[in-house]
């Protein structure tokens, strides 16, 4: 099998067992992301301790690429602390939008390279990152807040 | 300018065109990525050699300044543009070539309409009606125009089968209403609608009539004045024109009444500190230098397809998408919107697969060389009413045959093998 049909496999392994995926009634927080373009619409849930994502959860509609990056991103960002988490997201923006040509530092990603050939798709695959972006944006906001 | 003199349609039988062999006039097909089962015609239509070569020849052999110079270059840009507008006058049988007013697209010539023409008239309270399958571009512009001047954007509604349920529309032929601006078929359910008989019923209570004929110019035999439309839009780009290129017919009492809506080089009689006044119609409605290659290429993309025939690529692609749909009924799980079997509809199929969202349907089918489209198509107001975000669209023409069915109807059951639920 090419590398391609491989890096498929893995997105479509995602599509049809998202991990995490489920109801957010118990995450601390919520982001909401959407694509009115396509109709996608994906929330992001998080748990955070000290510091830390304890949990990444989603929940949502959206194409086989939106669904299945949700899933990575869930697998790939748990147990990282905020500002991992917030470079992780960072390269994979730069990824996906030709800023840095080299793979983000995590290997679990790398089946998303397939998509980089194919622009249209760029929001499918971010839509769930953005969320957990503002997450962190919100995160970081608050923490401002209260550290003046 | 003279009338445009009425020939009779010269058109070749339907049975005795050889589609297939036309094909050979795309370029696309032979030098573009193989293979290519080009089903996106809706959004643009592919370019025959003569309408590319036409565009070269123009700029390579005959290119100067239309309306500006005296010297022979210019003099024959200038014929070569006003014959352009001649050969379109007498496509779609107007009764003068200067009802004809080159735009960038049937976009631009709906927003004339709007901000030259209806923003000038509508009091509070009055209406314009539109129907719920609507583009966008025949949409937002009456919007904007209602919401500026406290009128009501009115919306014909659709039945099941998505044709316009006019009995549900009251107050469409009412003394408050002041426009309808209506598709002639739907790019996305493929529905021709009724517009003699929306224009008859209008002209009784003397409400004008526009009609977006972005995907019925060039797909079939259009005359305005047997429709006695008051305004009428297209675009060339979706009837195998060059981009960039459009028109508006108008009546010439309703271009009279229409101010222009971009005013500089070429629209003028004088120009004083105080006041100026505008040059003749349509010249007042195409300031700054005119689109010269534009026009020669869609006059060519005219001649083309009227040597075919309009009633035979009419009739060649409802055949093809009656197969289409056939063959689409069978899939499991799939809807198909618009008229069903039995009803007239145009060359566009809308569907969506259960389960399977229509990006990935467009990926898929990429994968197999079938360009299809996904999403909106530019028609919220219209998935709102079908429930759906976005569906796929499977759009026909004359260059299209039983083989781009076949590769279509199999990425769409590869589709389903990957992605259906296991």
């Amino acid at each position: 099998m090419s590398n391609d049909s491989v890096y498929k496999e893995v997105l479509l392994d995602h599509f049809h067992n998202p991990r995490n995926k489920g109801e957010l009634d118990d995450m601390a927080m919520v982001r909401r992301g959407s694509n009115p373009r396509c109709g996608d619409e994906i929330e992001v849930g998080i748990a955070c301790d000290n510091g830390v994502l304890e949990t990444v959860r989603f929940r949502g509609r959206g194409c086989s690429i939106c669904l299945a990056s949700a899933s990575m991103m869930t697998e790939c960002t748990s147990g990282l602390k905020l500002q991992q988490a917030r470079q992780l997201i960072v390269r994979l923006q730069q990824w996906f939008s030709n800023t840095n040509n080299e793979m983000p530092p995590n290997e679990n990603l790398t089946a998303l390279g397939i998509i980089r050939q194919h622009p249209a798709r760029k929001k499918c695959v971010l839509l769930a990152w953005q969320a957990l972006d503002e997450i962190l944006d919100e995160i970081e906001d608050r923490s401002e807040a209260s550290n003046p | 300018m003279e009338p445009v003199p009425r020939k009779s349609e010269v058109s070749r039988n339907p049975v005795a065109v050889d589609f297939e062999a036309l094909r050979a006039d795309f370029p696309i097909f032979a030098t573009g990525q193989q293979p290519l089962h080009y089903l996106d015609s809706a959004a643009s239509a592919q370019k025959p050699a003569c309408v590319i070569e036409s565009i070269s020849q123009c700029y390579s052999h005959d290119y100067g300044p239309v309306h500006r110079g005296l010297y022979p270059l210019a003099e024959s840009a200038s014929e070569h543009y006003e014959a352009s507008r001649r050969t379109i006058a007498h496509f779609i049988n107007a009764a003068r070539p200067e009802q004809i007013v080159f735009t960038r697209s049937a976009t631009e010539s709906i927003n004339l309409v709007a901000q030259g023409w209806a923003d000038q008239y509508l009091q509070p309270g009055d209406e314009i009606w539109v129907s719920q399958m609507e583009h966008h571009s025949n949409f937002l512009p009456w919007q904007r125009v209602c919401k500026n001047r406290d009128a009501r954007l009115r919306i014909i509604p659709l039945d099941g089968e998505g044709l316009i349920d006019l009995e549900k529309s009251k107050g469409l032929f009412g003394k408050k209403s002041r426009l309808i601006a209506i598709s002639q078929v739907s790019n996305v359910l493929g529905t021709i609608n009724p517009i003699r008989e929306i224009v008859a019923a209008a002209r009784q209570q003397n409400i004008p009539v526009l009609v977006d004929a972005a995907q019925s110019v060039g797909h079939m035999p259009i005359d305005v004045q047997d429709l006695d439309c008051d305004f009428l839009a297209a675009s060339a780009h979706k009837m195998c024109g060059p981009t960039g290129i459009g028109f508006l017919y108008g009546k010439s009492d309703r271009l009279a009444e229409t101010e222009p809506l971009l005013l500089g080089g070429g629209m003028v009689d004088e120009v004083n500190i105080d006041s100026s006044s505008w040059a003749e119609i349509p010249a007042r409605f195409e300031a700054g230098s005119p689109n010269l290659a534009g026009a020669v290429g869609f006059a060519t993309a005219v001649d083309y397809l009227r040597s075919i025939g309009l009633r035979a690529i009419e009739q060649r692609v409802k055949d093809l998408t009656l197969l289409a749909y056939e063959n689409l009924s069978s899939v499991g799980g799939i809807r198909l919107y618009g008229p069903g079997p039995g009803l007239d509809r145009s060359g566009i199929l809308s569907f969506n697969i259960e389960g399977i969202h229509p990006h990935d349907v467009a990926h898929i089918a990429a994968e197999h060389g079938v360009a299809i489209r996904a999403g909106h198509h530019c028609c919220q107001p219209l998935m709102q009413h079908l429930g759906v975000s976005s569906t796929a669209r499977a759009s026909f023409n004359l260059y299209n045959n039983e083989q781009d069915i076949a590769a279509l109807l199999a990425a769409i059951l590869d589709a389903k093998r990957i992605l259906g639920h296991q």
